[in-house]
């Protein structure tokens, strides 16, 4: 069962704000608790599939140049680098 | 004019000179401008669509070359960027962004000369089935504008229904594009995984989502996958479908063909009337000689909270790169501290996408990802091999696409997992990759049930073929506008 303080543990990691306890907590918890029904899935034995692409079929890593200069669509920049917050107060 | 006409029938007319692209589309703007209001499925409106279609018909007339579309006017799901358009995802949070590329199936569509109509209305980053948790206000279903239109590609299915365009794109990451389909009473296709470039659509759960057609008949769906489908440089994920000609044979029929209908997704909680469509729709598909049996596919159970994990997990990761220092809206960075910021600029997120941003930390963290994110996995594994064995024995499955009628707007959306429930039958199909297809079947209480038709991986021909069959035995109403 999860609990409130792991909600807003995980919210504080996640960057976001809990300021309405109903609409995020309460709600979060109702949405995690429906997926304990995996417990009964009986698939522990189970493998996890995944999909492989091999490295000769990926896209050829070079620069592909735009023609737009895109740091200009940004809404903090200076120069070429983004305007970013400072990091402690 | 008639708006009310197929996505071949418009290339058809306008090829003989029976109309001009540019009195079509200048007659679809009317139609927008009388319905939207109400009926809301546009975010956006191209302006400047009928001077676009203008332009096609300059090119007629000259006898130049001239795309598959011939001007026809298609709306675009709003998660998808069309060069120097607005793309907002329904979110406040892109709610003045510029697609700096077109998306592959946009550039497709403009080599066939194909005119994007407007922007639809979805759930916030495709985050819903609704349509409700759009941050501009929920679509409306017009066969009951009190009632949800089904989501999260609501708008786009809005959009055909009501006659706003011809054909529309959304995008299918556990039914959204079947869903609306069925609940607007149109055609809705998810395709193959792979089958459509994702290139240029913005990403909600990468390993399942997919772009699909929805429109008003099961040929247009071919037509539009004839230009769409294939290979993209652009997304390793694709596959080389040899350019496939989804159209020829499509009225191949389907003696003979077996049929396994899903027990797992008619049980106790279907809606007697869509339980009765389905038995119904049974009996035709064996009146076109297809052999039908029932097949319980065991993990359909447990395939939401899997669905769920799995997307809020891959939504979580994406939904990161929304600092506001990439992506964003104008908030100065002045007087803030790093993490201050963007959990302030986070609150621009509308409910349901912090929830899932919420979930997809907690799923997949240290101490809660063997409960969850793996079995979740493990679920996904064991679904898909039941699928695969499944399709050695049918050629195809059947279930409703959506177990309920549509319902009212407001009615569901302060109770998540009732919510999570409506997805039962559709995500099957994002979690094994399979294509899948909605087609209207029948009207219960004014409201839209639709079938669903699900083949095997690459099997997307045989499937459009069964979904033309099935769509052959059914005459529906006309949407009451």
């Amino acid at each position: 069962m999860v609990t409130e303080e792991d909600i807003e543990h995980v919210s504080k990691l996640m960057k976001i704000n809990v300021n309405d306890h109903a609409e995020y907590v309460d709600k979060v918890r109702a949405m995690i608790n429906y997926f304990d029904i995996l417990d009964s899935a009986g698939v522990e034995s189970e493998e996890v599939s995944m999909q492989e692409i091999s490295i000769s079929k990926l896209r050829e890593d070079k620069y592909i140049p735009f023609d737009e200069k895109l740091i200009e669509k940004l809404n903090h920049y200076k120069g070429t680098y983004v305007r970013a917050p400072k990091m402690s107060s | 004019m008639n708006l009310k006409i197929s996505a071949l029938e418009f290339v058809q007319q306008v090829q003989d000179g029976n109309i001009s692209a540019e009195d079509f589309v200048a007659k679809t703007m009317e139609q927008i401008h009388s319905v939207d209001e109400k009926l809301h499925a546009f975010l956006s409106v191209n302006e400047n669509a009928i001077n676009q279609a203008r332009l096609i018909d300059k090119k007629i007339k000259s006898g130049d070359k001239v795309g598959a579309c011939f001007g026809m006017p298609i709306s675009i799901k709003d998660n998808m960027c069309i060069k120097n358009e607005k793309t907002t995802c329904a979110s406040k949070m892109l709610e003045n962004f510029i697609s700096p590329y077109d998306a592959t199936v946009i550039t497709k569509l403009k080599q066939q000369d194909a005119i994007f109509i407007g922007k639809t209305n979805m759930d916030e980053f495709a985050m819903g089935l609704s349509t409700e948790f759009s941050a501009f206000g929920p679509s409306r279903n017009p066969w009951n504008p009190e009632y949800v239109p089904g989501g999260s590609s609501g708008g786009s299915a809005v959009s055909v229904s009501a006659f706003e365009c011809v054909a529309s794109l959304g995008s299918d990451t556990g039914g959204s594009v079947r869903n609306p389909a069925s609940f607007c009473s149109v055609v809705g296709y998810k395709p193959t995984y792979g089958l459509i470039s994702r290139y240029g659509l913005i990403s909600y759960a990468n390993s399942i989502e997919q772009i699909g057609p929805i429109t008003r008949t099961v040929k247009d769906v071919a037509f539009m996958l004839n230009i769409i489908a294939g290979i993209d440089p652009n997304d390793n994920t694709t596959i080389d479908n040899k350019n496939e000609d989804y159209l020829s044979g499509i009225d191949s029929g389907i003696e003979g063909k077996k049929i396994g209908i899903i027990t797992d997704m008619m049980t106790d909680g279907v809606d007697p009337s869509v339980l009765s469509a389905t038995k119904d729709a049974i009996s035709k598909l064996e009146g076109l000689g297809a052999i039908c049996e029932e097949i319980s596919i065991e993990m359909v159970k447990y395939s939401v909270a899997a669905y769920y994990t799995i997307t809020a997990t891959e939504a979580g990761s994406n939904l990161a790169r929304y600092d506001n220092l990439r992506y964003g809206y104008d908030f100065s960075v002045e007087g803030y501290e790093f993490n201050s910021y963007i959990s302030k600029a986070r609150e621009k997120f509308g409910p349901e996408v912090t929830r899932r941003m919420i979930i997809g930390g907690f799923v997949p963290s240290a101490g809660h990802a063997g409960k969850y994110f793996l079995k979740a996995l493990k679920v996904k594994s064991k679904l898909t091999k039941e699928l695969d064995e499944a399709f050695k024995k049918f050629d195809l499955l059947v279930a409703p696409t959506v177990p309920i009628l549509p319902f009212k707007i407001g009615e569901k959306i302060n109770d998540p997992v009732s919510l999570f429930l409506v997805d039962i039958n559709t995500v099957t199909a994002n979690l094994t990759g399979k294509p899948a297809i909605s087609i209207p079947y029948s009207i219960s209480n004014g409201l839209p049930i639709g079938i669903q038709l699900f083949a095997d991986s690459n099997q997307d021909k045989l499937l459009l073929q069964a979904a033309y069959a099935l769509e052959q035995t059914v005459k529906l109403p006309e949407v009451p506008l």
